[in-house]
């Protein structure tokens, strides 16, 4: 089975976020960019279907800027057997969809039965990418997918996801696009050696030049961000003083209604 | 004329879910007095008759089985009643249905995309705004959707519910070609309702109780789930109660677990490390109750007790039951 992982590098999570000085974007001054945590996810999914299926090739995939490069190597050292970086327009963009259409040309001629992505990235939270891909390749696509395995039937997969309906099984057939929900695989870490290794393993580099040529009148973000605010800091709790736990919740249950309103 | 803007509704056994509902009323306001809203169900009859209470001027209906609705099939058929209806704007709720299919629907009707959006506004060019947060409720963003067309996927709980309105809207069926052969051959095989489903599921509750370590032990924590049952709300976890087993995966809120905005979120015994707030901090107001003053959660909560969970959930589970009559 030959399994694309798409990866997306983001800030840490203990990141200090910061507005560009023009204020339409966040401020990559300083800031460590990492595989993300349903990145990391999905590439131990893919790791575990190829241990489960010898001859099984793990592709990274990335689209952006140079710090595509240092993810894909996170994503080799666990175990990924090749990667290849999608490079962004020199101007910058964040459009999704301009994302999917230059990831969905790299991969038309990159073989694919199975493309694994994290539900959504954790810094934009769009979660557009897998869908409009597949889109783009014409296969079907499953977001917020837990538990999934290979199916009884040769050339399918079987997963379970949760949904506002409740708890959904889905047997599909392959090639498809999966959106993975949570770290419920515990993923790998690393072993030392292998990140030594990665860091002169080959990255392919697909040429922003060579993306634009291929989509020609679709090469235009159709979405541009003109703002990137920080909330003002909330100013701690209204702590609530009391002597038995009765006075506690008839204190904090009127304040609910009177004061917050969040229920008559 | 102002084109008109669709609605894509799910209406699961009928009823309109609660963020159809949400951007029935968005729909409107974008239309103006002068535009049409269109609705686009997959559900059949019954769904198009109950989206009918909320005023489209017209329905696109296809009627397709629920173990084979794909976002591919949903999307090549919402796509095919935006163009039917000349709509330039597609509205759905932020669920799981609504952000599988904004996407593929983007990339097949050639529209400009956002997701979890909490505001839309047009610019004086006529343009779409969109307002959005990001980083987990950490910031926000605010973009603009270039071009004629945009699929947007507003997020729950962010705008009010439109009111009912009479109407006899026409009704439109789709044809079932439009669907590629592939999605066919995807099939539910099962669906069980969520993990301890008293009450609504995470996403979609207006009220989230969550608990965390310092109860201590499984079984004190179906002292979160009273709590949550006289408020009507969902019971949510953190990883630490995930993780040691005392409750299932699919409650966890947090940067590996669920985000949810609820109107009310109560984080019962729950520090507050980072990997938590960012799946809760977009919460309109946050109660905390926790044994250590100093912990995190007191830092962006509204309300906060200090004191011990297993004597205080209870009395104000008792104080909820009293205001809301039930004992």
């Amino acid at each position: 089975m030959n399994i694309v992982v798409l990866i997306k590098p983001i800030p840490e999570a203990e990141s200090r976020l910061r507005a560009s000085s023009d204020g339409r974007q966040l401020d990559p001054e300083g800031i460590r960019f990492v595989l993300a945590g349903y990145d990391e996810s999905a590439v131990e999914q893919a790791l575990l279907l190829k241990e489960n299926a010898p001859g099984s090739k793990v592709h990274a995939v990335s689209f952006g800027p140079v710090r595509c490069e240092e993810a894909l190597r996170a994503a080799i050292a666990l175990g990924a057997d090749n990667a290849t970086w999608v490079e962004a327009p020199p101007e910058g963009s964040d459009d999704p969809i301009l994302a999917a259409r230059s990831l969905a040309a790299a991969l038309t001629s990159a073989p694919h039965d199975l493309i694994l992505g994290g539900k959504h990235a954790g810094d934009d939270e769009e979660g557009l990418v897998p869908s409009a891909i597949a889109e783009l390749l014409g296969i079907p696509s499953f977001g917020s997918v837990a538990d999934l395995r290979p199916a009884g039937n040769p050339g399918g997969i079987s997963f379970a996801r949760v949904t506002e309906a409740g708890v959904e099984k889905w047997e599909v057939p392959l090639p498809c696009v999966i959106g993975l929900q949570q770290a419920w695989n515990d993923p790998r870490t690393a072993k030392l050696p292998n990140i030594l290794k990665s860091r002169k393993a080959p990255i392919e580099k697909i040429d922003w030049s060579k993306t634009l040529a291929a989509l020609a009148a679709d090469s235009q973000p159709r979405s541009v961000s003109e703002r990137f605010a920080l909330p003002a800091p909330r100013t701690g709790a209204k702590m609530i003083e009391f002597k038995t736990p009765e006075e506690a919740a008839e204190k904090l249950v009127r304040l609910l209604r009177e004061e917050a309103k969040v229920f008559p | 004329m102002t084109p008109s803007v669709l609605v894509l509704a799910e209406s699961p056994a009928g009823a309109v879910s609660g963020p159809t509902k949400e951007a029935f009323g968005v729909a409107r306001t974008l239309a103006g007095p002068d535009g049409s809203v269109a609705a686009v169900t997959t559900g059949g009859p019954a769904a198009a008759q109950a989206l009918a209470s909320f005023g489209p001027r017209d329905i696109w209906v296809a009627d397709i089985p629920t173990e084979s609705t794909t976002s591919g099939a949903v999307a090549a058929l919402a796509a095919r009643a935006a163009q039917e209806s000349a709509s330039a704007i597609v509205l759905v709720g932020g669920t799981t249905f609504g952000r599988d299919v904004v996407g593929r629907l983007a990339v097949r009707w050639g529209a400009a995309a956002a997701t979890g959006v909490t505001e839309v506004t047009r610019t004086d060019s006529g343009e779409l705004r969109v307002r959005r947060p990001v980083f987990g409720g950490r910031a926000t963003e605010t973009r603009t959707l270039l071009g004629p067309r945009a699929v947007i996927a507003l997020r729950p709980h962010a705008f009010g519910a439109a009111s009912e309105i009479v109407g006899t809207p026409a009704m439109h069926l789709l044809d079932r070609s439009v669907i590629p052969a592939n999605e066919v051959a995807a099939r539910r095989v099962s669906l069980a309702s969520a993990d301890g489903a008293s009450g609504p599921p995470l996403p979609d509750a207006t009220i989230v109780v969550s608990g965390g370590r310092g109860l201590r032990t499984a079984a004190n924590f179906s002292l979160i789930e009273d709590l949550a049952r006289s408020l009507g709300a969902a019971v949510g976890a953190s990883r630490a109660v995930t993780d040691a087993g005392w409750r299932p995966p699919s409650l966890q809120v947090g940067q590996t677990g669920r985000a949810v905005s609820p109107q009310l979120y109560i984080a019962v015994g729950i520090s507050g490390a980072i990997q938590h707030l960012v799946g809760m901090i977009s919460s309109r107001t946050i109660v905390a109750i926790n044994t250590d003053p100093s912990a995190p959660i007191f830092k962006v909560a509204d309300y906060g007790i200090v004191g011990d969970a297993l004597t205080l959930v209870p009395a104000l589970t008792q104080e909820i039951r009293k205001v809301r009559g039930l004992s």
